[in-house]
């Protein structure tokens, strides 16, 4: 049997009196220490009228406070690095800096959380900059809307209908100073955020700086999610759409679980089997044998409230997309009979542990990991996710494949080439 | 309410970096395997390279059609039994194929090694070139090329690579749909052959890898093989293409994608070190000129950078952007403007020491960890280069003046000799 030695990520928390939950993770191997601060805020918390909102936002928070105008260069003298990118569910901003200098990763946090500078100028220039984004990722890109469809698609109420850049670019545009102000206040408090240090740190050093840099910032009023309910579906759903690309797709989608139910880890094993590495079974079957594809791929969306498990694939030419979603189809049925003991089985186990192990080599992952599986519970959970999976069994597969993957739970694009 | 946000705390001058001790131990073959003993998790790094990229190919795509066929099926196992078993053992397999160079890097857990060693030579040695494996990769190439072919950024960036080096080096030649039917068996067994031995392989090992590793690749990568010579390289013309501004039509695009750039030094030369730091006030940075002003003030793109590639045979800066096709000229303008101010006038001390500081940052993040530094040691080691070149490097940074760097402006950013590519629809 094949047991990889899975070292635990070892951390101590704390949480402050204004409700900042802080983690730290000792790793003296590296010069520098990672700094992730998660906001307990994504695209889920926003209006239908205004998505994108939380993505805005996260440029806004690199304009500058009064206190400190320009919030890049002192972090840049300091000699660190930083970035941040928005979800569905989170917002997460981080930094790496050379160890002697992190004190000057909780001055720039701990100011912009306590009080932004807004200004009309700087939201008007990072609408025009997440506008060409929107563009760059999305609209110019072969397939590159086919997310923005398919979410559009699978959800009808909850706001997982639309990805984090927003459903259209127009929503960006209309933003105002009020809707900005509305978003910050209500969302960027300490009691809503996650920080997390990971690296060249001792655990007093990290407590006692972020006592000082952020224990005096006022918690904000608790907030009262009340997200709409996906409610079941019942009848498949179908789009078919024409676009100028030079082969056609297709993506089939089924709702799932949310990421801390019970049958989150054996969904994320199914699209192991599924796809993981070159030999899953879409591609060996579909892409290698039959020839049907050029690229195919399969993966669960992770998110907290219930979400998707998607299969997409580019047809090779001549092939009939009536043709590859059957393929797709067979496939999935053929995980019906899978044993527990099988080589298959063993090794996406195997794989899933190793792939841990090696995002373990990077003290940014370890932070960023920590901050989220704290947002989902309890960070510890981060050391039985190997466990987790490796108690998925064969009928955990066949229960699940019966429970989500069926044909009124799933919605189908065919993404048609107008290129002929 | 006290406000800590107005006392800023001390900045702290970057630290030395330790550079990690390389070792060479030549097997009796005469295969060189550097190794670098690091990390803290139980992983090891292979890579297996070769003088086998792009430069090397006669006919476009045999290089790469070469080394992704690795993987392909041996004379031992099928490509889905090799794909298999790394993945039943928990490695990871990235192949590669760049301009000089191609190989593959493979990571796994140490108890591994010997399979996965194995395995590793096998893939290198022994790939069978199935006409029929072949043929199916060529026709998923040709969708895949048809699909890049959309995108405005690799229209920019293939006719900046012909423009700069012109259409008759492999540095510069381009790919076309016929090319696809061009690659048979016989041709990849044949580039095989001549340039995937033993007496052009190099190995990279970094990690925490077991004692006997040396051992096993001694057993393993020094059979005497009869090795045929390698083949001289192409001669680089000279000149690029005499045309400077060339506009590249893609029906329907909303933005247009824009290359800046010429061919420069690489990292052999001295004033390499100094480009760099020049490099990185001009676009290398998210508080660069160009970031600052063409995406922070003007919010005219999403984002814009500049950068330094080495080859073997030369070397070319470009500056890179997409923005809205109606404001192409006003950001190519604000480019010429940026890159002018550099040549006229003296960077400030203040902007500098920023730059100063922000490299030497992110020289310690070059160095940390046994995947970064693998990838440095490789990065300098190629132009056969060591530790030297980054302890220049990190003494340029802190010493350059800001009269050096103009003085660098003037030779490096001749604004007339910079080829401008634009792909969108205008």
């Amino acid at each position: 049997m094949f047991v990889i030695y899975c070292p635990m990520i070892e951390f101590s928390r704390h949480t402050l009196g204004n409700g900042l939950r802080l983690l730290v993770h000792e790793d003296r191997s590296s010069p520098l220490v990672a700094f992730n601060l998660l906001y307990d805020a994504g695209s889920r918390d926003e209006d239908e009228t205004m998505t994108g909102m939380a993505h805005l936002f996260e440029h806004l928070m690199f304009g500058g406070t009064e206190a400190i105008p320009d919030f890049d260069t002192p972090l840049q003298i300091a000699g660190g690095e930083n970035n941040a990118f928005t979800k569905c569910d989170i917002t997460n901003y981080y930094i790496t800096v050379p160890a002697r200098n992190i004190e000057t990763a909780f001055w720039l946090e701990s100011d912009r959380m306590r009080g932004l500078d807004l200004s009309q100028r700087s939201l008007d220039t990072q609408k025009k900059v997440v506008t060409e984004e929107f563009r760059q990722r999305y609209l110019n890109q072969p397939y590159g809307d086919a997310i923005l469809r398919l979410r559009a698609l699978a959800y009808k109420v909850h706001p997982y209908r639309w990805p984090a850049i927003g459903l259209d670019p127009s929503h960006i545009e209309r933003a105002s100073l009020d809707t900005v102000r509305e978003f910050y206040n209500l969302h960027y408090a300490p009691n809503n955020a996650i920080l997390t240090l990971a690296g060249n740190i001792s655990t007093a050093e990290a407590y006692s700086l972020a006592l000082k840099w952020f224990g005096d910032i006022e918690a904000s009023p608790a907030r009262i999610r009340k997200l709409p309910v996906e409610p079941q579906q019942s009848e498949p759903r179908r789009l078919t759409t024409e676009s100028e690309v030079p082969s056609d797709a297709v993506y089939r989608v089924w709702h799932t679980c949310g990421r801390n139910e019970p049958d989150f880890h054996t969904l994320d094993l199914i699209t192991d089997l599924l796809a993981g590495g070159e030999s899953g079974r879409l591609n060996r079957i579909l892409a290698r044998e039959k020839k049907m594809f050029s690229d195919i791929n399969a993966y669960v969306t992770s998110d907290i409230d219930p979400g998707l498990l998607i299969v997409n694939g580019k047809l090779m030419k001549g092939v009939d997309p009536e043709e590859a979603l059957s393929g797709i189809e067979d496939v999935i049925r053929s995980l019906s009979g899978i044993r527990s003991d099988d080589y298959e089985f063993e090794k996406v186990r195997n794989r899933f542990e190793s792939s841990v192990v090696f995002q373990n080599t990077s003290i940014l992952n370890k932070a960023m990991n920590l901050s989220y599986y704290e947002l989902l519970g309890d960070a510890s959970k981060i050391n039985r996710e190997v466990e987790m999976y490796r108690n998925v069994s064969a009928s955990d597969v066949e229960a699940c494949l019966a429970r989500y993957l069926t044909e009124k739970n799933s919605a189908t694009l065919v993404y048609r080439s107008a290129i002929k | 309410m006290k406000n800590p946000g107005k006392i800023q705390p001390p900045v702290f001058p970057p630290e030395e970096i330790l550079f990690p001790e390389v070792k060479l131990v030549t097997l009796s073959g005469g295969v060189p395997v550097y190794t670098i003993e690091s990390g803290t998790e139980d992983v090891v790094r292979a890579e297996f390279t070769f003088r086998a990229g792009q430069a090397r190919e006669d006919i476009p795509l045999l290089a790469s059609t070469v080394n992704m066929m690795l993987t392909e099926g041996s004379q031992r196992h099928s490509s889905e039994e090799i794909s298999s078993m790394l993945d039943f053992h928990g490695s990871f397999i990235n192949p590669y194929c760049e301009k000089d160079r191609a190989g593959f890097v493979i990571f796994f857990l140490p108890k591994y090694s010997g399979e996965l060693l194995k395995l590793a030579r096998e893939i290198v040695f022994e790939p069978a070139f199935p006409e029929k494996e072949l043929r199916a990769l060529m026709n998923k190439r040709l969708r895949w090329f048809l699909t890049n072919r959309e995108k405005v950024q690799n229209l920019a960036s293939d006719k900046f690579y012909e423009s700069v080096f012109g259409n008759s080096h492999p540095y510069g030649r381009q790919t076309s749909e016929p090319d696809f039917e061009g690659i048979s068996s016989e041709l990849t067994r044949v580039f095989h052959k001549t340039h995937y031995n033993l007496s052009n392989l190099a190995v990279i090992l970094s990690g925490r890898f077991r004692k006997d590793t040396i051992e096993m690749l001694e057993d393993l990568f020094s059979s005497p093989l009869t090795e045929p010579d390698l083949p001289p390289l192409a001669p680089l013309p000279e000149k690029g293409k005499g045309e400077k501004d060339i506009y590249v039509h893609k029906q329907n695009a909303v933005q247009t994608s824009i290359r800046i750039g010429s061919r420069t030094i690489n990292k052999r030369h001295p004033d390499y070190p100094g480009l760099k730091v020049l490099n990185m006030i001009l676009g290398g940075y998210f508080g660069s000129r160009l970031m600052r002003n063409i995406r922070e003030e003007k919010g005219l793109t999403y984002g814009i950078s500049s950068s330094l590639t080495s080859l073997d045979l030369s070397g070319f800066k470009v500056i890179s952007t997409d923005v809205s096709n109606e404001n192409r000229k006003l950001a190519t303008d604000e480019i010429y403007m940026e890159i002018d101010k550099l040549r006229n006038i003296e960077v400030e001390e203040a902007e500098l020491g920023i730059v100063r500081n922000y490299m030497s940052g992110e020289m310690l993040r070059m160095f940390d960890g046994p995947f970064a530094l693998a990838e440095s040691f490789r990065a300098a080691w190629e132009f056969g280069l060591d530790n030297d070149y980054y302890r220049r490097l990190a003494e340029k940074i802190k010493s350059i003046t800001p009269d050096e760097i103009k003085a660098l402006a003037n030779t490096y950013y001749n604004i007339e000799e910079l080829y401008e590519i634009s792909a969108g629809d205008r």
